[in-house]
């Protein structure tokens, strides 16, 4: 009765220690282009992604199974993203959902986020901000208490915002703090530049073609990082992008 | 210009004294014919000192009576036309007055009074299609506006996740990395166009109605330390002066774009190593940088005008300042003195 996903998941819990278990990710979204850019991302990564290209579907997959984290667009053929989501809610599974919608919008999400949602993404988005948001999402859900990442030499505590290398503190800015986090959830990947300016400052970023401004940041962030005694794991590739390797 | 009213009264007049004119002598001639027929019947003979007399008596009293005639005529006349005309064109003036307080933007259909008179009913009926025919044109002109950029998200956001999956390929030339970061580059600027364009069509469709009281002291502040590093990459220096504590009610996320809008234009348009005043007194909000020439002013607020592959900018940022302006009734002005573009917002 399990689906082939389900099974490895099953199989691989036994093998692998818990704490890096396959998370389980259902993509509702009736773009199969997107959503298999997006499976294709995340797989390197600890996740597995399902899909569900219309309502009756995702309605039946999340009747029948848990997942850990949930992308819904808004607008799928045959019903409405908002009653998935409420049943979503209504089941009071710890799952994270993000909205991933056409409608940038700020009454959706406001919307959105009152309904239950934990985080809105607006079309177009880069990936490795949507793997930032999902890895940030169920890290908050499933962590609630104690939530410390741990990389190497570092340890990031999200509660805090408190970063330490070798126990000592990391005293970092909150764009520095939260670069960090997004080429932590990113690692291995090549994160462009244009991804990382829009990052750094959302909205603003938006109206620049110059991105001058995230050397500064990711050269502060670099040199404490080295400071406090941390390998070098931030890399240049390409002459302009950057790429986490652990 | 005539009015309808006075034209027909105009001819009627006109005809009426030339054919009372004209009834003068005839009335003369035949009133002459029978003074004779009766003299000549009684055997009257009268000296011609008599008959010229009686021949004037007779004018006079013919152009009398014929003078007080038509002024009676004309007097009813006027009088009844009038009445009648009123009667007779309400449908019209009716027709015409709320046509006169229809407004497209508003988006309310017309409707017409019911009429009895054929050409009037013809005319209404007419003019109904007409106004339905462009009410509805608007709104589908608007509504594609909203649609056409809504389903270009998708798309976008596929390539935009396809560039993205394409970076991560493992035998990447230098070369190869930079043409996917150009491709990158010029798809945000798509998705920016993209964007501005949704939120024009959102507010041309009267959405963002919702206003609250915002600090508009305090907005500035934060958006102003916000832009302040993006400044500081041409070394540029924003110098602020705003007043404290001052409320306006608007639509919070409105305004936010406003505010980064003028912002971003100062911060754009100026050369390195430059300075931005951002002041806030009262009512009146100014952004001011430095600058070369004049800009062309009927140009600037004007959708795509400053467009250009020279500025990378959407070519809608002032067009949505305008629109979010023109919303609240606020003055955005520009103008260029002392070697500075100051725009000024007029709250």
């Amino acid at each position: 009765m399990f689906s082939m996903p389900y099974a490895i998941l099953v199989q691989n819990k036994t093998k692998i220690p818990c704490y890096i278990r396959l998370m389980k990710i259902l993509i509702i979204e009736d773009e199969a282009d997107l959503a298999q850019s997006i499976a294709a991302y995340l797989a390197d990564e600890n996740y597995i992604c399902e899909f569900a290209v219309n309502y009756s579907e995702a309605l039946q997959k999340i009747e029948t199974y848990r997942y850990d984290c949930i992308l819904l667009d808004l607008m799928i053929p045959g019903g409405s993203g908002w009653s998935i989501l409420k049943e979503l809610r209504a089941q009071q599974e710890q799952n994270g959902i993000i909205i991933i919608s056409a409608r940038n919008s700020i009454d959706d999400k406001v919307t959105g986020l009152q309904t239950g949602a934990d985080d809105y993404l607006a079309k177009p988005f880069h990936l490795p901000e949507l793997a930032a948001r999902i890895y940030s999402v169920i890290r908050r859900k499933q962590f609630a208490t104690t939530n410390i990442i741990e990389q190497n030499e570092i340890k990031i505590d999200l509660l805090a915002k408190q970063v330490t290398i070798h126990e000592q503190e990391v005293v970092l800015t909150k764009k520095e703090f939260s670069l960090l986090l997004y080429f932590v959830s990113n690692k291995n990947k090549v994160i462009s530049k244009s991804a990382i300016a829009e990052q750094l400052s959302g909205d603003i970023a938006d109206m620049f073609d110059n991105y001058d401004f995230i050397y500064t940041h990711i050269k502060n962030l670099k040199r404490k990082l080295l400071d406090a005694g941390y390998g070098n794991y931030l890399k240049t590739i390409y002459g302009t992008g950057y790429k986490w390797v652990v | 210009m005539k009015k309808l009213l006075n034209f027909s009264l105009k001819r009627f007049i006109v005809y009426a004294s030339v054919v009372l004119a004209i009834s003068i002598p005839v009335y003369y001639f035949f009133l002459n014919k029978l003074w004779q027929y009766e003299l000549a019947e009684h055997d009257v003979i009268l000296t011609d000192k008599a008959v010229r007399e009686d021949s004037f008596l007779i004018i006079g009293t013919v152009t009398l009576l014929t003078v007080i005639f038509f002024f009676l005529l004309m007097g009813g006349l006027l009088l009844l036309n009038r009445s009648i005309s009123r009667r007779l064109w309400q449908p019209f003036y009716d027709s015409l007055s709320r046509i006169k307080d229809f407004d497209l933007n508003k988006q309310n259909t017309v409707s017409f009074g019911e009429t009895n008179i054929v050409e009037f009913a013809e005319l209404n009926k007419h003019l109904h299609k007409l106004i339905s025919g462009s009410v509805a044109a608007y709104k589908q002109q608007k509504e594609f506006a909203d649609n056409a950029s809504h389903e270009l998200q998708t798309p976008l956001a596929i390539v935009q996740s396809k560039l993205d999956l394409l970076l991560q390929s493992q035998s990447l030339t230098d070369e190869q990395y930079n043409i996917i970061e150009d491709a990158g580059r010029a798809l945000t600027r798509v998705g920016r166009i993209n964007k501005n364009l949704l939120l024009l069509a959102r507010i041309d469709n009267s959405q963002y109605m919702d206003t609250e009281r915002v600090d508009l002291s305090t907005l500035l502040d934060n958006t102003i330390s916000a832009f302040r590093e993006f400044a500081a990459t041409k070394q540029i220096i924003i110098k602020s002066d705003i007043a404290k504590d001052i409320e306006i009610s608007s639509n919070r996320g409105l305004l936010d774009i406003l505010v980064n809008n003028l912002l971003n234009n100062a911060i754009r348009h100026s050369a390195p190593d430059s300075m931005i005043e951002v002041t806030l007194s009262g009512k009146t909000l100014v952004f001011s940088n430095a600058g070369d020439e004049p800009l062309q002013y009927e140009q600037l607020f004007k959708r795509f005008s400053s467009a250009s592959s020279q500025t990378p900018g959407t070519g809608l940022g002032l067009a949505l300042v305008k629109q979010i302006a023109d919303r609240y009734n606020w003055q955005v002005n520009y103008t260029f003195a002392d070697n500075h573009h100051i725009f000024s917002l007029t709250l």
